[in-house]
């Protein structure tokens, strides 16, 4: 791949998320948000500087041990789901999972569906679904193997509102209930603001990061 | 893991089925030609191996050129006390004439070729009648059907009732005899292919054969003696044995084991060349293989990406994809194991027209799948399978190169598997700075020579196959390329559907160069053949010297000579007979030196024949037919030493050899040759050697003695006699009717054969090399089918913007056409040039163009084209912009 020689990342910014928090990255359209998620996911290299997650330094990993490490510690999701189109939603969901050999995945994955609201629909095709069900998918996907850190890029940028809200509670009750360090990208401010902490991006550099007060109607998702 | 990998591409394949249509098909072409074709030669020989003693008549064979001697029959009757059978068969050319004049339309004369049997014939095997009575009462008629006369009956094959206007129960004269015709014979066992005849069998019984007095001194005959042991005999002892005892009589013996393996030699490589044809056609259809997958792995890349995005490494993924491969291969394969058993049941037809007899149905040869038909099925399907994994492979590693974080790109379609950076230089370009890359191409590289070197059967063939082809697919794509090129370089054309077509053609990552090869190669096989056999013909038939004769009459006793030439003189004045006597001889000795007819000889002849053509052992140990002549025959030219002057006497016979046989005899000025003529041995002393124009049509000799030297012998003369085509039948009835034991064999029917046969030989290779063709059909369409959504995209473009659908269709049909003329054109240059210089430097004959060859050929590429492209493009005319462009 030919790298630009200049990333919009800066070496000279430094940013430390401790565990269980829920962290929202904002800034303008190519300040660099996405970047910084893809890094940390592992999904391209920083040209300079480093990353490391729960104390291991990714950037200098050759690229199947990476693979692992994503396999095992992260979930990603994007803002247009990328599922596999030619595989059900059960199948999205068990990719992870066999990846990881577990036995049980098949049960696991199901109920991972049943989990966001999907268990009338295990074995429809993505074209087969709306967006919002699709973005459930992505989410139990990225969920499935209980990764410490739950990456999502723009989660709800290709939703209506009221389904986006839908997925953000989905997000928020995984959170919880799971205690995943939670890292999104978000142009929404309703929904940086339910986040415990606002990084906020300009020109790959950091301009401003900031604790903010748990918004209590997000909070609680009826699930 | 290993399971995901499994289920994964389980899936895959799954959901895009309609994506590896191709894929199947090219496999399916390639493995279908190669199993029909083994499938096919498998049988074949499993039928020779069971019927090898019926194919040679008997455990063993003795086989002479004149009547065996008193001491010779005296050890063949000493056999008996051994519980050893013998049955004695001649053979021989001869005429046969109606005994009442016949219609108009039917033939009064006709050469045969006559066949006579004792009782105990066949000793192995079974003779097939059209008729309920057995062989031996046929030809013993009961003498109230001749009219209360002693008389002899003659099976005869149908071919000869049709020629001469005959049926059962009428009278045949075959020299001074007349024979009722009592039967039809359809095959016989001893006699395999009668693909060469000179004319209709006839069997008769070896009393007959004694009344039509046809065997004299000197006569063209072939006496074999079928012999039959006990089961427990052990046959080598018994065959050196007879070869000893009866190396007075010049008598070649032979086992079934040995005849066997020739015909086998012969089978084996008959199927290994057509199966190379068939993996020729298996390597084009992996060019459609490999623009399958390249075209799936584009459709991939965000599933590629979004898979490495959850976790999966690159191993991971890549062999994800060749399982699929893998799987997508057999499938294929199997397909094509269907398809060529569809072929080999297709086959034995044009085996029959090939060997011009019912010989799969003589040999019991069934198209029912037993065990020996597993390893040609296994063979098909491992080559299929390998095949797909060779051409797979380079592709399905460039998934390495694709990186998770693509998925963030929108312009992940346009980030193509082949990266090209015209920075790099070509061997960076072509990914052969990493390990992995260079490893695999060592891989793709071996496995096909090694692919090649298994089917050919042999190290050198194997090889220069592959060579052969990389060297084609080489110039080919050189030229492919240079005109892709040449064409971005002209201005573009102002029809609007011409620079349509011709953008489609010189666009980047366009197609055109795959498909132009893929067709190329398969025009180019198919081109060579034709032109060869064009050639070939065209020597036989047009190429006729002015002055060749129109009849050899052959067996003509010296007391005939005069009345002969005055006989011609009389029915076709100016037809100028020459006579040129004729002695049937074996090589005794050369300086000296004993030649000795051994088994291990034997061999080496056949190892060297199968090399070279004519093996040194076939130069000492083949019959020699001597002459006598004054002057030096025409078309002779003396290279070394002197021809001898007209009336020289010498006290040693001189003789002028001939110098390919003078090379491979070690023979030079002032060797001596000593000839075994009949049994009494002649020495000669080289005198000169001649170079001779094998192909004037005339009668041609090794060895030329000078005059006197064998005026004792026992000699015939063959006479060659020129007249008109209007004078040709009352001639040949006029000789048989006065002489019964001259034969006439008419050149032109003799060539003729052989051109048919060369035709048959030729329908044979073209219907392997079509498979060939096929693949490059299958390639263009699978090629086709992978610019298929953006030809759509442009196509509702441009309907969108106002082109009318024929103009679309229009465009279309020029860049198939283009496509099609091209590939022809390349195709059609590379054919001849190789068609050339197997003429030139193989078969040593005069090369010349044949334009409707060529013209036909590129008619032919360019409708191919025009066909495949419409058939994989036609849908795209019907679609609905809007449909089309909302999706995007």
């Amino acid at each position: 791949m030919n790298r630009p020689p200049c990333s919009p990342t800066s070496a000279s910014n430094a940013a430390l998320v401790p565990d269980k928090q829920r962290v929202a990255i904002v800034g303008p359209s190519g300040s660099g948000k996405s970047t910084l998620l893809g890094l940390i996911a592992g999904l391209d290299r920083p040209t300079s500087g480093s990353i490391t997650l729960d104390g291991v330094e990714i950037s200098t990993m050759r690229e199947s041990a990476l693979a692992r490490y994503r396999r095992d510690h992260i979930g990603y999701i994007f803002q247009s789901f990328h599922l596999i189109p030619t595989l059900t939603a059960l199948e999205n969901v068990l990719v992870p999972l066999e990846l990881a050999g577990m036995s049980t995945a098949q049960d696991r994955a199901t109920e991972l569906l049943n989990t966001v609201g999907l268990g009338e629909r295990l074995h429809h095709y993505p074209v087969q679904l709306s967006g919002g069900e699709q973005q459930r998918v992505a989410v139990a996907r990225a969920f499935a193997c209980h990764p410490p850190i739950l990456l999502a890029d723009e989660p709800t940028g290709n939703l209506d509102s009221a389904t986006g809200q839908h997925v953000m509670q989905l997000l928020q009750s995984l959170h919880r209930d799971y205690g995943t360090t939670l890292v999104l990208v978000t142009h929404d401010h309703t929904i940086a603001s339910s986040m415990e902490r606002v990084i906020s991006l300009r020109d790959g550099r950091i301009e401003s990061d900031r604790l903010t007060d748990p918004d209590p109607r997000v909070a609680e998702p009826p699930l | 893991m290993n399971r995901f990998i499994f289920k994964m591409a389980w899936r895959e394949t799954r959901g895009a089925w309609r994506h590896f249509l191709y894929f199947f098909a090219c496999i399916a072409i390639g493995v279908g030609a190669l199993v029909g074709v083994s499938l096919f030669g498998a049988h074949m020989e499993r039928a020779v191996t069971k019927e090898a003693r019926g194919l040679l008549g008997g455990d063993l064979e003795i086989r002479l050129t004149r009547p065996l001697s008193l001491a010779g029959q005296a050890v063949l009757s000493s056999l008996g006390a051994r519980d050893i059978v013998f049955t004695h068969v001649s053979e021989l050319v001869a005429m046969a004439s109606r005994s009442t004049p016949g219609s108009f339309m039917t033939q009064g004369t006709q050469i045969i070729e006559l066949k006579a049997v004792e009782s105990a014939y066949p000793l192995y095997g079974t003779i097939r009648l059209d008729s309920t009575q057995a062989l031996d009462a046929l030809l013993h008629p009961d003498e109230r059907r001749c009219g209360g006369r002693s008389c002899f009956g003659a099976v005869v094959q149908e071919s000869l009732l049709i020629r001469m206007g005959l049926s059962i129960g009428e009278r045949l004269k075959i020299g001074q005899a007349m024979f009722l015709i009592t039967g039809v014979v359809r095959t016989e066992p001893d006699r395999m292919a009668n693909a060469f005849t000179l004319g209709p069998r006839v069997m008769i019984a070896q009393e007959g054969l004694l009344a039509a007095e046809l065997v004299k001194p000197g006569s063209r005959v072939r006496e074999r003696y079928l012999v039959k042991t006990p089961p427990t005999m052990p046959l080598e002892p018994l065959l050196s044995e007879l070869r000893d005892r009866l190396e007075a009589d010049s008598a070649r013996v032979t086992s079934y084991r040995t005849a066997q393996s020739q015909l086998k030699q012969f089978l084996e490589q008959l199927s290994r060349y057509l199966g190379l044809i068939g993996l020729t056609a298996l390597f084009i259809g992996g060019l459609g293989v490999g623009t399958s997958i390249h075209a799936f792995l584009r459709d991939k890349l965000r599933t590629i990406a979004t898979l490495k995005a959850v976790g999966a490494d690159s191993v991971t993924v890549v062999s994800t994809y060749v399982v699929q491969a893998i799987f997508l291969g057999s499938i294929g394969s199997l397909a094509g194991i269907l398809l060529g058993i569809a072929l080999e049941r297709g086959l034995p037809p044009l085996a029959a027209a090939l060997f011009a007899s019912d010989i799969l149905d003589q040999l019991g040869v069934s198209s029912e799948l037993s065990q020996s038909s597993i390893w040609p099925l296994l063979k098909g399907a491992l080559l299929g399978l390998l095949s797909t994994l060779l051409f797979t492979l380079w592709p399905l590693l460039k998934i390495r190169d694709i990186h998770p974080g693509a998925i963030f790109r929108r312009d992940a379609e346009q980030a193509t598997v082949g990266l090209e950076t015209a920075a790099l230089r070509w061997w960076a370009r072509w990914g052969l700075t990493d390990g992995w890359n260079v490893g695999t191409a060592g891989v793709i590289i071996f496995g096909l020579c090694a692919l090649s070197v298994w089917q050919a059967g042999s190290w050198s063939i194997g090889l220069l196959f592959i060579g052969a082809t990389s060297l084609a697919i080489t110039v080919l794509f050189v030229c492919a390329q240079a005109f892709v090129r040449g064409l971005a370089l002209m201005p573009l054309p102002r029809v609007l559907s011409l620079r349509y077509a011709l953008g489609n053609v010189v666009r980047p990552g366009s197609q055109a160069t795959g498909i132009m090869v893929a067709i190329g190669i398969g025009v180019m096989v198919i081109v060579t053949v034709s032109l060869v056999e064009q050639a070939l013909l065209s020597q036989i038939q047009d190429n006729r010297p002015a002055d060749a004769p129109t009849f050899f009459f052959i067996d003509i006793q010296p007391d005939q000579a005069q009345g002969f030439v005055s006989l011609i003189d009389r029915q076709a004045e100016g037809a100028h007979p020459e006579l040129t006597p004729l002695v049937r001889s074996r090589l005794h000795a050369i300086n000296g030196k004993v030649i000795k007819f051994d088994e291990a000889g034997e061999k080496d002849e056949k190892r060297t024949e199968g090399n070279e053509g004519r093996g040194k052992q076939w130069y000492f140990t083949r019959e020699y037919v001597l002459t006598f002549l004054d002057r030096l025959p025409k078309d002779n030219t003396i290279t070394k030493g002197e021809w001898w002057k007209p009336g020289q006497v010498f006290s040693t016979p001189q003789v002028s050899v001939e110098e390919d046989a003078a090379m491979h005899l070690g023979l030079t000025i002032g060797s001596h040759v000593e000839f075994d003529i009949q049994g009494a041995t002649i020495s000669a002393e080289v005198s000169s050697i001649r170079k001779v124009e094998w192909g004037n049509f005339s009668t041609n000799f090794y060895m030329i003695l000078s005059p006197g030297s064998i005026a004792a012998a026992p000699f015939t003369y063959v006479g060659t006699v020129r007249v008109s085509a209007a004078k040709e039948v009352p001639l040949q009835q006029a000789v048989v009717a006065s002489f019964p034991n001259i034969s006439a064999i008419h050149i032109g029917d003799v060539l003729d054969g052989f051109a048919r046969v060369l035709d048959r030989l030729s329908l044979a290779i073209r219907a392997v090399a079509l498979f060939c063709v096929m693949a490059g059909g299958l390639v263009m369409a699978a090629a086709l089918a992978a610019t298929r959504y953006r030809r759509l995209y442009e196509s509702v473009i441009l309907k969108a913007l106002g082109a009318t659908r024929s103009l679309i269709a229009r465009a279309f049909a020029m860049e198939y056409v283009l496509l099609g003329a091209v590939a022809g054109l390349i195709g059609l240059s590379l054919g001849s040039i190789l068609a050339w210089a197997l003429v030139r430097y193989v078969f040593d004959l005069p090369w010349s163009i044949h334009p409707q060859v060529l013209g036909i050929g590129l008619f032919l590429t360019i409708l191919l084209t025009l066909i495949v492209g419409f058939a994989s493009t036609y849908r795209i005319l019907g679609q609905r912009p809007l449909a089309v462009l909302r999706h995007e």
